[in-house]
């Protein structure tokens, strides 16, 4: 499968949803568990993930391999960002870069 | 599922996922909803959240179930146009039968006929008490 590692450069996060992308972005600095997930998130972003929210999210991540369950530790399974998953992520964020770059230079020139 | 720190509430929700999603994450999501209720999460929303998922993952088709989505898509298909057909079916004859319908056009009694100017098309009229109607 391995869609996440696309060698075309080609932004695969695009319409992940929001979710997704956050989750992505908690797990580049090491592996969590679900509840780790939601108030890492809370803390970086501000946003609340539901648990049905994010066990989608998880699964759909997990479909396009973009992150790996580890074994289970207790009843809680930790996920893992892939390579893959971290170069679609890199992708994704220099999009969002380049977007939001553009968006403030036309506030700029817009004199708003 | 059967965790005492996770209301029964939450638990009907887990109960909706799918067999092999309650297998994978279930016991986890158990516990998860039981953390987030002690941080001060209002059940509900737990409750409401799992629900929402439970309806997703049983949209999503699993890998080589390709057939079960185009199946669902004429499923819903067929019942749409089955329900139209009813909803039609039920109407036209209640159309028929309303005396509020008949009586709009009650006085509608063909005066003459004559082609619609330019399209040569028949046209019915009707002439009565000073004014013109076409039906």
């Amino acid at each position: 499968m391995n869609r996440g590692n696309d060698s075309s450069g080609q932004d695969v996060l695009r319409r992940a949803g929001e979710a997704s992308v956050l989750i992505l972005i908690s797990l580049a600095d090491g592996p969590k568990h679900g509840y780790a997930l939601i108030q890492d998130i809370k803390e970086l972003a501000g946003v609340e993930l539901g648990p049905g929210t994010l066990y989608g999210a998880l699964d759909r991540l997990e479909r396009l391999d973009l992150i790996e369950s580890l074994p289970a530790d207790d009843r809680r399974h930790p996920y893992r960002i892939t390579a893959p998953g971290a170069a679609a992520l890199r992708v994704h964020l220099d999009a969002l870069e380049r977007v939001s770059a553009a968006g403030r230079l036309r506030l700029r020139l817009g004199g708003i | 599922m059967g965790d005492p720190g996770v209301p029964r509430l939450v638990g009907v929700a887990l109960r909706c996922y799918p067999a092999r999603w309650r297998q994978r994450h279930g016991a986890e999501a158990a516990e998860l909803a039981a953390l987030l209720i002690r941080d001060g999460t209002s059940p509900w929303s737990i409750f409401l959240s799992y629900l929402a998922g439970a309806s997703r993952a049983w949209l999503v088709p699993r890998p080589g179930r390709r057939l079960s989505r185009v199946a669902c898509a004429l499923l819903i298909a067929a019942c749409s146009l089955g329900l139209s057909a009813g909803l039609l079916a039920s109407a036209a004859p209640a159309r028929a039968a309303s005396p509020g319908r008949t009586g709009e056009h009650g006085n509608c009694q063909p005066g003459h006929v004559r082609d619609t100017p330019g399209t040569g098309r028949p046209r019915v009229r009707i002439g009565k008490a000073g004014h013109d109607q076409t039906c």
